[in-house]
C-alpha cells in the first residue's frame, strides 16, 4: 500500500514536468498545426540559463524563496524572447509555405539549438548548486514523501492553472482560441493573427523553460541532450490528451507519468517505456483524437 | 572516370607508404565528447604527456612517436567511423577505448587492418573471447570484478542483496556474473535483479521498487552519472541502505552529482586510483602530470590508457620494428612483468591482463575515495 502511494507521487511529480512541456507542444499545434520540434531544446536551454544565473551569484543576496521566484521569472522571460525569435526566424517566413517545410525548419532549429548549447556549455554533465530547494521528507498519512516532489507537482499545477485562466478568461486568450479554431475567420474579425502566434511562441516556451529550470533545481544534473527524452514523453502526453487541447495536455502528462511509474513498479522495470507506449497505442485505438481531443475533424 | 582514378590511387598509395617511413603513429580513440567526455579528455592528456616525454628522450627505435587522437563520442556508431579514420591514417596501434560496447564496435575494423588495439576501460568478458590476435586490454575483466564484488558482499555479511544494471554490455555482464557467483552461496539471497534506463533523471520509481523488496545492500553495475542520481534520490527518500557500484562509478563527478552527504558511505570496486598506486614509475609520472596540468589524474582509466601506450612502445622497441604481427607476438609471449604505472603487466594468449587488479573503495564524508583493506 505504501509502495503504491509512493509510486503515485513519483509518477505525479514526473508527470507534472511532462505536462508543463506538453503545453508548449499543444499550444503551438492548436494554433499553427505545427509540431515545434525545437520546443524540447528550449526546455534544455531553460535549464542551462537557470544554471548560468545561479552560477553568476546574481541572486545570492535574496532569500531562497524570493531568489527562486525571481530566477524563474528571469528564465521564463529569456526563454519567451528566444521563443519569439525562433518564430520570427524559423517559422514566420514559412507561414504561407506547405506545412512540411515548417516541420523541416523545426527540426533544423532543434539541431541548431542543441549543438549551440553543447558548444557553449560543453558536453559534460553540469551540476546545479545543491540545496536550493529544501531537502526533507513530508509525512502524508504515514507515507514519507520528499517535500520537493510535492513542490514540483504544486508548481506545475499552479502554472497550468495560470495558463488555463489566461486562455479562458483574458482577451488575448480568447483571441488565441479564436485563431486556433479558424485563422482566416479570426483575421476577418480583426484579430492580429501574427501577434497571437507570437504570444503563443512566448508563453509555450516560457513554460517549457520553467520545466527545464525545475528539472535542474530538482534533479541537479543537466546535460545538453536531455531535451530529447523529455520532449518525446511530453509530445506523447500531448497526443494522449488530444493534441491542441490544453486541459488534455495537463491530463495526458500526469497520466503518462503515473502509467510509467506504476508500469515500472508492478510489471517490469526494463520495459517501463514500452509499457507506457503500449497504453498510448491502446488509448489511441479507442480514441483516435486522444482523451479530450475533438470528436469530429473540423478541418478539411 | 577510370583514367582519373588510377593515378589518384597510385599517388595515395605512395603517400601512405611515404608516411609510414616517418614518425611512428599511435592512435588514441577515446570519448572526448558525450557523457564520458571527462574520461576521454584525460586519456588524451596522459597519452600526450607520455609521448612528449618519450620524444624528448629520442623516441623509440630512433623514430619519433606521433599520437593521433580521434573522438568516439562514447557511442558505437561514432566509434566505428573513428576507427575507420585511424585505420586509413596508418597507425600501428590504437589505445582505447573506455566503454565496452564502444570498443566492440571497433574490434573488427582494427583486426582486419592488422592494427594493435589496447583497450583501457572495456571490461566486458566477451571482448577477449573472440580470438583476436591484435586485441589487448590493460584493464581487468568483469569476471575478475564480479569475484571481488561477490567477495565484498559476503565479507560485509549481507543477507539480502539487490542487483541493478542498465542493460549495457558492460553493466549487464557484471550483474550476471555477480548473480551467478552469489547464487552458489546459500547465505545470500538476491531479492531484486533488473535494469534501469540510462540517461533519465528520475530514478525514484526504481528506488521505491527496490526498497519494497527490503534489501540490506544494493549493487549497481552501471555508470557514475546514474549512480550519482541514485544516491541523491535515495537520500531524499530518507532510505538508509548501503550502496556499492562497479568500477564505472569511479569518477569524481559521482560526488558532484550526488552531493557529499549522499555519496558518503558508497562503496565501489575499482582498479587502484592513481593516488594509491604503489610503484616508483607511477609516482614519477603523477608528479609530471600534476606539474603539467595543475592537478593529478582523476580516473584510473586514463592511467591505464597510459600503460597501453607504454606497452606499445615497449613492443616496438623489443620487436625492433613497427610490424604489428611481430609486436602482437611479443605482447602475447615476450612481455613479462612489465613495470607499468598500474603495477606489473603481462598478457595471456587471449590478450587479457594477468593478475589481480581490483580493490574496494569507500567514499568518506568529504567526498574523497578511500582505499579499503
Amino acid at each position: 500500500m505504501e509502495q503504491l502511494a509512493l509510486q503515485l507521487t513519483n509518477g505525479l511529480a514526473v508527470g507534472g514536468i511532462y505536462a508543463l512541456i506538453a503545453l508548449g507542444y499543444t499550444m503551438v499545434y492548436g494554433v499553427l498545426k505545427l509540431i515545434n520540434f525545437a520546443h524540447s531544446d528550449l526546455f534544455t536551454l531553460g535549464a542551462y540559463l537557470g544554471f548560468t544565473l545561479l552560477a553568476s551569484k546574481l541572486l545570492t543576496g535574496m532569500g531562497a524563496f524570493w531568489g527562486t521566484i525571481i530566477l524563474a521569472m528571469m528564465v521564463m522571460g529569456m526563454i519567451a524572447i528566444v521563443g519569439a525569435l525562433l518564430d520570427r526566424v524559423a517559422y514566420r517566413p514559412l507561414r504561407e509555405s506547405p506545412r512540411l517545410s515548417a516541420v523541416v525548419s523545426a527540426l533544423g532549429a532543434s539541431i541548431f539549438l542543441q549543438n549551440a548549447i553543447m558548444l557553449v556549455y560543453g558536453a559534460r554533465y553540469q551540476v546545479y548548486p545543491q540545496d536550493i530547494l529544501p531537502r526533507m521528507a513530508m509525512d502524508i498519512m504515514g507515507v514519507q514523501v520528499p517535500l520537493v516532489r510535492v513542490l514540483v507537482l504544486c508548481i506545475s499545477l499552479a502554472m497550468m492553472a495560470g495558463l488555463y485562466f489566461f486562455i479562458q478568461r483574458t482577451r488575448i486568450g480568447t483571441a488565441i482560441r479564436a485563431a486556433a479554431i479558424d485563422q482566416g475567420a479570426a483575421r476577418l474579425m480583426g484579430i492580429d493573427v501574427n501577434r497571437v502566434i507570437l504570444i503563443v511562441f512566448m508563453v509555450g516556451p516560457a513554460l517549457g523553460g520553467a520545466a527545464g529550470l525545475l528539472v535542474g533545481l530538482y534533479y541537479g544534473q543537466i546535460n545538453f541532450a536531455m531535451g530529447w527524452g523529455y520532449g518525446l514523453k511530453a509530445f506523447t502526453a500531448a497526443i494522449l490528451g488530444g493534441i491542441g487541447n490544453i486541459p488534455g495536455a495537463m491530463i495526458g502528462g500526469l497520466l503518462l507519468g503515473v502509467i510509467e511509474s506504476l508500469g515500472a513498479a508492478y510489471v517490469s522495470l526494463a520495459y517501463k517505456d514500452a509499457i507506457a507506449f503500449m497504453v498510448l497505442i491502446l488509448i489511441l485505438i479507442f480514441r483516435p483524437t486522444g482523451l479530450l481531443g475533438e470528436r469530429v475533424a473540423e478541418k478539411v | 572516370m577510370k583514367k582519373f582514378l588510377a593515378p589518384v590511387i597510385v599517388v595515395l598509395f605512395m603517400a601512405s607508404t611515404a608516411l609510414a617511413a616517418g614518425p611512428v603513429k599511435i592512435g588514441l580513440m577515446g570519448p572526448m565528447t558525450g557523457s564520458w567526455a571527462s574520461e576521454g579528455q584525460e586519456m588524451k592528456q596522459v597519452v600526450e604527456l607520455l609521448a612528449q616525454e618519450l620524444n624528448a628522450k629520442g623516441g623509440v627505435n630512433g623514430e619519433k612517436v606521433e599520437v593521433i587522437s580521434e573522438d568516439d563520442g562514447g557511442d558505437p556508431r561514432t566509434a566505428a567511423l573513428a576507427a575507420q579514420r585511424l585505420a586509413t591514417l596508418g597507425v600501428v596501434a590504437v589505445i582505447g577505448t573506455y566503454g565496452s560496447a564502444v570498443t566492440e564496435a571497433t574490434q573488427n575494423i582494427y583486426s582486419e587492418a592488422k592494427i594493435i588495439q589496447i583497450a583501457n576501460g572495456s571490461t566486458a568478458i566477451r571482448l577477449t573471447e573472440k580470438n583476436l590476435k591484435y586485441f589487448f586490454r590493460t584493464c581487468p575483466r568483469d569476471d575478475e570484478q564480479a569475484k571481488v564484488a561477490a567477495a565484498t558482499i559476503q565479507m560485509l555479511k549481507v543477507k539480502k542483496v539487490a542487483i541493478l544494471h542498465d542493460n549495457s554490455t558492460y553493466a549487464k555482464g557484471l550483474a550476471d556474473e555477480t548473480k551467478g557467483l552469489l547464487g552458489k552461496d546459500k547465505g545470500v539471497e538476491i531479492v531484486f535483479f533488473d535494469a534501469l534506463t540510462p540517461k533519465e533523471q528520475d530514478y525514484t520509481t526504481i528506488l521505491t521498487k527496490i526498497k519494497g523488496t527490503n534489501p540490506d545492500f544494493v549493487f549497481f553495475t552501471g555508470y557514475y552519472g546514474e549512480a550519482g542520481l541514485l544516491l541523491k534520490q535515495k537520500k531524499e527518500m530518507g532510505w538508509n541502505v548501503s550502496f556499492m557500484g562497479g568500477d564505472a562509478t569511479n569518477n569524481p563527478d559521482l560526488v558532484k552529482v550526488a552531493g557529499k552527504d549522499a555519496a558518503a558511505g558508497f562503496y565501489f570496486i575499482s582498479a587502484p586510483l592513481p593516488k594509491d598506486l604503489p610503484t616508483e614509475e607511477a609516482k614519477a609520472f603523477l608528479a609530471e602530470f600534476s606539474k603539467k596540468y595543475g592537478n593529478a589524474p582523476g580516473s584510473i582509466y586514463s592511467v591505464l590508457a597510459g600503460d597501453g601506450f607504454r606497452v606499445t612502445v615497449a613492443a616496438i622497441d623489443k620487436a625492433k620494428t613497427a610490424d604489428t604481427g611481430k609486436m602482437a607476438e611479443y605482447l602475447h609471449t615476450g612481455l613479462k612483468d612489465f613495470p607499468g604505472l598500474t603495477g606489473k603487466i603481462s598478457f595471456n594468449d587471449k590478450g587479457d591482463r594477468v593478475g589481480e587488479v581490483y580493490r574496494v573503495y569507500k567514499v568518506n564524508p568529504d567526498g574523497q575515495f578511500i582505499l579499503q583493506q
